[in-house]
């Protein structure tokens, strides 16, 4: 890991397109300002993580389970469900 | 096209109906083509399929059947789902509202996004937790 010291309004390139630059400093809070091309996605790291977690849970799904969960939805209606392809 | 999934075996699907993700999901960023399985079977679900790897699928429900007027700031070009984790127990079992597949209905270029409403959760129970008299 690259570590480096920045004081505020000073920033960060990260190639030719990525620039993090340090906008302030409070109580314990860095707040950074981003500046990306459309095509990089940026993420709080801890909401990445728990995407990536969830993802996994629902990956391990079979379908004789899901059926079983299916047969205790009745509150959801069931029946037509529309959009499907 | 023909693929073999390890839970639907033998699957026969269009290129055409295939969901292109550019970024792929969630710690599944090397699978980035799918298509939606619709089983008679687990209804409500449906399943995103991979087309690349026989063993991964997700079961998906539609988000407005959890939560009325969900898609609503998410725009009318695109079908919105939200991924299921189901758990043997049905009360254990969860919806991802937090971040939702979102496909464009005529590219049918696939994104799964994290929104920045907090009040959204990562696990939101797939039914009112017992005791509970609705109206959530």
């Amino acid at each position: 890991m690259l570590v480096l010291s920045r004081k505020v309004d000073e920033d960060i390139r990260i190639g030719d397109q990525i620039i993090v630059r340090v906008l302030g400093v409070k109580d314990g809070q860095v707040k950074l300002g981003i500046e990306a091309p459309r095509s990089v996605r940026v993420f709080r790291g801890e909401l990445y993580v728990q995407a990536q977690k969830e993802n996994l849970a629902a990956a391990s799904a079979d379908r004789s389970s899901a059926k079983a969960v299916a047969a205790s939805l009745t509150h959801l209606g069931g029946g037509d469900t529309g959009t499907s392809k | 096209m023909k693929w073999v999934n390890r839970q639907f075996g033998d699957l026969d699907y269009d290129e055409n109906m295939v969901i292109h993700f550019a970024e792929g999901l969630f710690g599944f960023e090397q699978y980035r083509n799918f298509i939606i399985v619709h089983d008679v079977d687990s209804e409500p679900f449906r399943w995103l399929v991979s087309v690349e790897n026989a063993d991964l699928s997700f079961p998906m429900l539609e988000p407005g059947m959890i939560l009325p007027g969900y898609e609503g700031h998410l725009g009318k070009d695109s079908e919105i789902w939200v991924l299921a984790a189901l758990k043997p127990n049905v009360q254990q079992s969860t919806v991802n509202l937090r971040s939702p597949i979102v496909i464009d209905r005529r590219s049918y270029e696939g994104q799964q996004i994290i929104l920045d409403d907090e009040t959204l959760p990562f696990q939101f129970p797939l039914v009112p937790p017992s005791g509970a008299t609705g109206g959530r």
